[in-house]
């Protein structure tokens, strides 16, 4: 009888700590749940201490982080408060981007962003493109991010490494050149107990990457932070700002977006760019869409 | 050619969209953004895969002609919450699907929404907000 009691006990404060509404389950396996309530005075739970462990995704829904316009906070979209301050060569490099999304774009199959070879997309245009379900883990020297798109991932230091110095070629770390990365080298700090600050350096040059899906550029002497704010214990506000005095005249914001904590357990479909997959869909419908080859 | 792809249809339907899908991909430029198209056919083939999802239909027109549409969506993980599944649409399926055609006549399109053959109404195939963004100007 007492053991039996016991086990009631366990399996209540299991079902009860989770603190997640169970949605749709087949089997065990659960479906993001969109249709979360909104977090108010009632619901509001604090934020755990200098963490960010989770799985969020953007509060506003799935298509909130899609972006497919341009970067959240300056889409192009032709309006004067949306253009970019570019350098004369940042528009030069502007202008030569084919992109498939944005004011300037062109038709399927006449593109040229490298996201259409499956080409990593690098830091920061994961944070811009299609962002989802996201995954956070940390230990106590570092952060990593899993992003949905691609299933790729990247590592932010914490255990107070310092920032490489950026020089021609890549960055250098004791004395030595080391490589440009397509996720470049990220050192993160909490400035107080909910606000975690990343700097990132030593991304790829400007013909490897984009910003986003309209075209802009970035280049290899971009800095890049990030601002992730615990507002509470279901809620991170993520930030961005670029500095790239080689594409863009001055700092400025790129997001700042809302990002609602799911259940761990949710199952995430998988978003890989295959080449063969892409290549039939140009076949089959990229192509005859666009009025080039193919069929039908 | 083109007079006769569009005979094939069931209905067109000319109007600004209110519920226009985001494009999340392969961009919107090659769509006649604000036609509505409605096709009733038989379902040839359903590709539930990355990039995009592809819906192949044969659809009949008042003289007799079939003409082939093919269709998509936005990928599996972007359709789910709109309730498409990989068994959606199978092989021999009579359905009826509103889509947005291409600018070029080609019978193809994106998918707005699509009665199932055992009655199930789905909306775009595309990815929505739940609800109005306030961050994008």
């Amino acid at each position: 009888m007492r053991s039996q009691l016991l086990g009631i006990l366990v399996v209540a404060i299991v079902f009860a700590g989770d603190g997640f509404a169970q949605t749709g389950s087949p089997d065990g396996w659960l479906n993001p749940d969109w249709n979360k309530p909104a977090i108010t005075g009632a619901n509001r739970k604090p934020a755990p201490r200098r963490s960010l462990t989770g799985m969020w995704a953007p509060a506003e829904g799935p298509g909130a982080g899609t972006q497919a316009q341009g970067v959240q906070l300056k889409p192009n979209n032709g309006r004067p408060e949306n253009e970019l301050p570019y350098t004369p060569y940042g528009r030069q490099l502007y202008n030569s981007h084919r992109a498939l999304e944005g004011k300037d774009s062109v038709l399927p199959g006449n593109d040229n962003d490298p996201r259409n070879r499956c080409e990593p997309l690098g830091v920061p245009r994961y944070n811009h493109y299609n962002i989802r379900l996201t995954q956070f883990f940390q230990d106590e020297y570092k952060v990593a991010i899993l992003y949905h798109y691609d299933n790729r991932w990247r590592v932010i230091w914490t255990d107070g490494r310092r920032l490489p110095k950026l020089v021609d070629g890549g960055v250098e770390i004791g004395g030595e050149l080391r490589e440009p990365r397509f996720f470049g080298y990220s050192v993160g700090r909490w400035t107080d107990d909910y606000t975690f600050e990343v700097q990132t350096i030593g991304m790829m040059p400007d013909d490897r990457v984009w910003l986003d899906s309209t075209g802009r550029p970035l280049s290899e002497q971009a800095r890049i932070t990030e601002t992730f704010r615990r507002v509470d214990a279901d809620t991170l506000v993520w930030s961005e700002t670029i500095d790239d005095p080689k594409i863009y005249t001055r700092p400025w914001e790129a997001l700042r977006m809302t990002f609602r904590l799911h259940d761990p357990r949710t199952d995430i479909q998988e978003y890989y760019c295959s080449p063969s997959e892409q290549e039939n869909y140009n076949k089959v419908f990229g192509n005859p869409a666009a009025g080039t080859k193919g069929a039908p | 050619m083109r007079t006769a792809l569009f005979v094939a249809l069931v209905a067109v339907v000319v109007g600004v969209l209110a519920t226009a899908p985001l494009s999340a991909h392969h961009g919107a430029a090659a769509y006649d953004v604000g036609k509505k198209v409605v096709l009733k056919g038989t379902v040839k083939e359903w590709i539930y895969s990355n990039p995009h999802c592809l819906l192949t239909l044969e659809v009949a027109g008042e003289d007799g002609q079939v003409v082939r549409w093919i269709v998509e969506g936005q990928a599996p993980n972007v359709v789910f919450p709109a309730g498409y599944r990989k068994d959606t649409f199978t092989f021999g399926d009579q359905v009826t699907v509103t889509v947005e055609p291409v600018k070029n006549g080609r019978p193809l399109g994106r998918i707005l929404a699509a009665v199932t053959a055992d009655g199930k109404t789905l909306g775009a195939a595309s990815s929505q907000s739940t609800t109005p963004s306030v961050n994008q100007p």
